[in-house]
């Protein structure tokens, strides 16, 4: 058996807190344990929803963190990685999803950046030339090297990031969802290239969501799920379904709480709305006191169906119906006065104001029923506050402290909780429970019953098939923009009917 | 005092000892607070006030002719203009953005409001509201141009600025206008309790945008947003009317201050206020505890940074110092307020 190029044992990596210090005493780790190898010429495909730890994982490959716990070799030595430039020295070059190149300089300058070759002192342009036409040569690109960065098109900045790589003699690649932006044919020559890097026994780790390129490039692969290792197999066990089972699937060993019941009379109506030009249209409906669960892969359109909803994109030509209301083209703002509340997959950035206090992030959304002609009630303010900290328990010291100093399952209470505020009639759920620990994952589930029975309509997005199945009264599941199929729940709602649909 | 404040509660309440019986724990929790850098937070949270309090007890002692009564009627009155001023600039720096035509701005309200009084005789109410209007009209300008236009702030309010300030000497024909109308002067120059009316004018504003900023739907807005514009927009807030808001709101209180400035000098003239003006502005703000990069700031902690830097320049004054050094003070102040800034957001 060869020896791996690269071989991780336990990596371990924790969440950070707001103060900059890891929290070890969570249950939720952005890594545990996780073990990756990686032989020479081998093509290795991570696969893994997000936030899975890939990322995660490959940062920590290519010395830009350290991990917490466990260690890393390469070529059989063990090493501790100082920084990406460290890791490139050795051999690890990491080619991301946004090329890190400067534009305004030629591929020349940005294969040799910060390393031209040097006569006397001064720069040797001449042999930078040269050694970048030899570098492109053997890559079999047709590129000048005196060309502008700026001017050309991502499949060839990617092949100046690749002839970089090379250009350091790197025998580990790593490759972050290389084809996310190239087009059929630009995907091809990629290809091409891999398999000939391959060829020279250079390992390449390959992040991708595609399932056709993975079939059609890797040689194994490895899944990652909530920060673990769910398993590394040979490319002919890869089935999609088979694969997203493992992605998303769980046993079921938790009772979900059902005491809604669900009204006839529909919140939410979508009658052919389109998300982009060349996708389906979709018919959909909430009804009162309903659990609607929306499932599918990511990039299946279901965030962007919730922000369509909700005004916060464009999507193109048919109906939203809200209360019996034609809403297309309502800002945020007036939905969110007519009672409609999207809660966003990303907490930090689009949930919370992370340096405000928890008094001041629940009131952010119904600031005018604490106030009186415009002037805040601090007393309106802290009672309600402190209400919704004893009834969602948000485990805090006071009302004032700063919701960046909370763990992730308190954030999201505190997010949940401003909805709350606003006295919604629709609720858009978008992965409620992503990042957050067991316990605050149970409590959530039995709130987000509990609303439902208020008569509230909740459209749950989640990829968690135990979650989805386990709480919604029907399933929407999407496929490339569009709705492929409506499951009841009963029998019939399985986590395997879900993945089926899903490909 | 707006967003610190909700923080001091509980360190003020620690200092204080109730009853007898509960003064010996709280004196030893008092210690403990201290020990464990409770001083250092509570004076963090107050640095403006702090290095106000600094500032004018280290130029009782150094400074000769400082502790006068007559030199602090001296520094209020400097103070009266850029504490409006600065107000403007507060709310804008607030939301992360900044505003470099004020100065601009003033110039043109000084020349502007001088005709009005002087060529065309119109009464000092007329003048004040159509000062007060045009401010509104430029401030709008800047904020419809950052916000849809998406020209960043930086660059479209110095593009403005430099258009008023042509404007404001084409106006003027390159003449100053003197002595003007006796009706126009008293709005800033009536006395009351021994200073004149700008100050009181000056404190009025204050307070009126103290209130806004601290205690409305507004203030929390506005806080909201310069600190994650994203999440506020949504969450309800009307992201693109706050932005446009405190620019229309910045000028017009810079068409003010050039009106008083105007009225204090007695002359109209266009190169009043200028980048120097916004700068010391700016300093002001900063000095005051204002981030520079949105979320924090409060009316009554800038108006602290603006008798900081005033009391610094009139040390300079009574040293018998260049002049220029202030200049080159308030240079160094907004660096060291940056890299400190940076520091210890680091650490955080």
């Amino acid at each position: 058996m060869l020896e791996p190029l690269v071989s991780m044992r336990g990596v371990t990596k924790f969440i950070y807190g707001g103060d900059g210090r890891p929290l070890r005493n969570t249950d939720v780790k952005i890594l545990e344990d996780v073990d990756f190898d990686l032989f020479p010429g081998e093509v290795h495909v991570l696969v893994g929803e997000n936030g899975a730890g890939k990322s995660t994982l490959m940062r920590i490959l290519g010395g830009i963190i350290p991990p917490d716990r466990g260690e890393l070799k390469i070529a059989g030595a063990r090493v501790n990685l100082a920084d990406a430039r460290d890791a490139r020295e050795k051999g690890v070059a990491f080619i991301h999803q946004e090329l890190n190149l400067c534009a305004n300089l030629d591929v020349a300058h940005n294969i040799f950046l910060g390393r031209e070759p040097r006569r006397r002192g001064l720069k040797d342009a001449g042999e930078m030339y040269r050694r970048s036409a030899e570098l492109l040569k053997a890559l079999s690109a047709d590129l000048d090297p005196r060309l502008p960065v700026a001017r050309l098109s991502t499949a060839q900045q990617q092949l100046v990031e690749i002839a970089k790589a090379m250009s350091f003699r790197s025998r580990v690649v790593i490759m972050d969802e290389p084809t996310a932006s190239l087009t059929k044919r630009e995907i091809d020559v990629l290809f091409d290239l891999i398999r000939r890097m391959r060829a020279e026994g250079i390992g390449i780790v390959y992040i991708s969501h595609r399932f056709e390129e993975i079939l059609t490039i890797g040689d194994r692969f490895t899944v990652l799920r909530d920060g673990r290792l769910v398993g590394t197999r040979p490319i002919q066990s890869f089935e999609p379904s088979s694969v997203i089972w493992m992605m998303a699937g769980r046993s079921i060993d938790e009772m979900y709480p059902r005491t809604h019941a669900v009204e006839p009379e529909p919140v939410l109506e979508l009658r052919g709305l389109r998300l982009a030009a060349h996708t389906p249209p979709i018919d959909l409906v909430v009804r009162r006191g309903e659990v609607v669960g929306l499932g599918g892969l990511v990039g299946s359109g279901r965030t962007e169906l919730a922000k369509s909803v909700f005004g916060a994109r464009r999507f193109h030509g048919g109906e939203v119906r809200y209360l019996g209301r034609k809403t297309n083209g309502w800002s945020p703002a007036r939905l969110i006065r007519a009672g409609m509340a999207y809660l966003s997959e990303d907490r930090k950035t689009e949930g919370l104001i992370p340096p405000m206090s928890i008094r001041e992030n629940l009131s952010l959304a119904s600031l005018r029923s604490v106030a009186k002609l415009g002037f805040l009630s601090r007393d309106k303010e802290e009672r309600q506050a402190a209400k919704l900290i004893q009834q969602l328990s948000i485990a805090a010291r006071s009302s004032e402290q700063l919701v960046s100093t909370l763990s992730g399952g308190n954030q999201q209470k505190c997010v949940l909780g401003k909805w709350l505020c606003t006295a919604p009639r629709l609720l858009m759920l978008d992965e409620p429970t992503r990042g957050i620990d067991v316990g605050a994952k149970a409590q959530i589930h039995k709130l987000i019953d509990q609303i439902a029975g208020a008569g509230v309509g909740i459209l749950m997005i989640s990829s968690e098939l135990p979650e989805l199945i386990g709480i919604s009264d029907r399933v929407y599941v999407m496929r490339e923009g569009g709705v492929a199929a409506e499951l009841e729940a009963g029998p019939e709602l399985t986590q395997e009917r879900v993945v089926a649909c899903m490909v | 005092m707006s967003a610190p404040v909700t923080e001091n509660v509980q360190s003020g309440g620690q200092g204080e000892g109730g009853e007898p019986s509960v003064q010996a724990a709280a004196a030893g929790k008092g210690r403990a607070w201290i020990a464990s850098g409770g001083l250092l937070n509570l004076v963090g949270r107050n640095v403006a006030l702090f290095i106000f309090l600094a500032l004018v007890i280290l130029a009782s002692l150094f400074v000769e002719n400082f502790a006068a009564l007559d030199n602090a009627e001296v520094i209020l009155k400097q103070s009266a203009i850029p504490a409006i001023a600065v107000i403007g600039m507060t709310m804008v720096l607030m939301t992360g953005g900044i505003d470099l035509s004020l100065g601009y701005v003033v110039g043109l309200a000084s020349i502007v409001s001088g005709i009005m009084a002087n060529t065309w005789f119109w009464p000092a109410p007329a003048v004040l509201a159509s000062i007060l209007v045009l401010g509104l009209a430029l401030g709008l300008c800047n904020g419809l141009i950052t916000q849809f236009m998406r020209v960043p702030a930086f660059i479209a309010t110095l593009g403005t600025g430099y258009v008023l300030y042509g404007l404001a000497q084409i106006v003027s024909q390159g003449s100053i206008i003197n002595r003007l109308p006796r009706n126009f002067l008293a709005i800033g120059r009536t006395p009351m309790f021994g200073l004149p009316s700008a100050v009181f004018l000056a404190l009025a504003v204050a307070v009126v945008f103290h209130v806004l900023i601290s205690r409305t739907i507004f203030g929390r807005r506005l806080k909201a947003f310069g600190f994650g514009a994203r999440a506020a927009a949504l969450s309800g807030v009307p992201a693109a009317w706050i932005n446009v808001s405190v620019y229309a709101f910045c000028s017009t209180l810079a068409a003010l201050s050039g009106l008083l400035f105007t009225v204090r000098v007695n002359a109209a003239q266009p190169n009043m206020g200028g980048g120097a003006f916004t700068f010391e502005v700016v300093t002001a703000a900063i000095v005051g505890g204002t981030s520079l990069f949105g979320g924090v700031g409060s009316v009554a902690n800038s108006i602290l940074g603006v008798l900081s830097i005033k009391i610094i320049e009139n040390c300079i004054n009574l040293l018998g110092v260049s002049y220029h050094l202030y200049l080159a003070v308030q240079g160094a102040i907004i660096l060291l307020a940056i890299i400190l800034g940076n520091l210890t957001n680091r650490r955080a």
